[in-house]
């Protein structure tokens, strides 16, 4: 019974993650620039994560779960670096492109490297899982942090009700990741119960902003030819 | 004085179909005006308006004014935009 609920906590957070790519996308095709490919690759990252840890929930007796769950650690810690260098790279000029590109294909280069040790264990021997973990959760809540900074700060600089609801959302997911690490470190099971909701809850509220901004009340056209503020403001 | 960001011929594109969106009330498009609010040099001016003619995003019959394909595109480049000025991320 427990475990059925989390394997359903586990696919709805999949299933939010997978929804929230089709949008996450978008940035990237219209603009074309690379510096963005890791706001839908940090989704899909995550979602797979969720997989992983259904699927490990779901086969928990089966030999092969160690793997899957080694497989979710690293792939949760890359969509938070692909999050967290999206929001690094977005500040910065288009003269610094060659910085995105090394950046991006170092992270995927260091991910298959990962992966193929997963399923090389007793080669490298890898430390408990356990361990190994909770150094993650720990990576996990900085990158989310950072993340969770930058949007507050870009919020903070041109206050609208309308950006408020993203720094919410990162912050709700750094505190998942913290309730999680309770979890591993104390065996508290509310904490484990509290990062489940914590994480749906802000899987939730991206859902809600991608809704108010795709679904939500139509765009009125600018009035004075005005493109936006920041347009306004080099005129 | 201080130096205006680089900008691509994306936001270009974009700055100057909402222009011409915003100058459309009046009985003619007067290109000086046009090239003072986008701040582009007037040759440059002309070669952008004679691709947005090419990608059907307006037309110059009788006046400069947008056509249903342009006003789509700065409807869908402003949401983009809005996505990711809500997202957090600068786009410059």
């Amino acid at each position: 019974m427990e475990n059925a609920a989390l394997i359903l906590a586990e696919i709805v957070s999949a299933v939010l993650c997978f929804i929230l790519l089709k949008y996450m996308i978008t940035p990237y095709r219209v603009t074309r620039e690379a510096r963005y490919i890791g706001l839908p690759l940090g989704f899909a990252f995550l979602g797979a994560s969720y997989l992983f840890m259904g699927f490990a929930y779901y086969f928990e007796k089966y030999l092969f779960v160690e793997e899957i769950k080694w497989l979710q650690l690293f792939t949760q810690a890359y969509a938070l670096a692909f999050l967290a260098t999206t929001y690094f790279f977005s500040k910065s000029s288009k003269t610094k492109s060659i910085m995105w590109n090394i950046t991006y294909a170092g992270l995927v280069l260091v991910a298959i490297i990962s992966y193929l040790i997963v399923f090389e264990p007793p080669m490298l021997g890898l430390p408990s899982y356990k361990t190994v973990d909770e150094y993650f959760r720990i990576f996990n809540i900085l990158c989310l942090s950072y993340i969770f900074i930058h949007t507050l700060r870009s919020h903070l600089s041109k206050p609208d009700s309308k950006t408020l609801w993203i720094p919410l959302s990162y912050l709700l997911l750094a505190f998942g990741q913290y309730s999680s690490l309770i979890w591993s470190l104390e065996t508290v099971f509310v904490a484990n119960v509290g990062a489940h909701i914590l994480r749906i809850a802000g899987l939730l509220l991206f859902v809600f902003v991608v809704y108010q901004t795709f679904f939500g009340s139509k765009q009125a056209f600018p009035k004075e030819g005005i493109w936006d503020e920041e347009a306004s403001a080099q005129r | 004085m201080r130096r205006l960001p680089r900008r691509d011929k994306l936001k270009i594109y974009g700055d100057l179909l909402s222009i011409l969106y915003g100058e459309a009330k009046a009985e003619k498009v007067v290109l000086t005006r046009v090239q003072l609010k986008t701040n582009v040099p007037f040759d440059r001016l002309k070669v952008y308006l004679t691709e947005l003619k090419e990608l059907g995003l307006v037309v110059d019959e009788p006046s400069l004014k947008l056509t249903e394909k342009g006003k789509q595109y700065i409807k869908e480049y402003q949401t983009v935009l809005d996505f990711m000025k809500r997202m957090g991320l600068t786009y410059k």
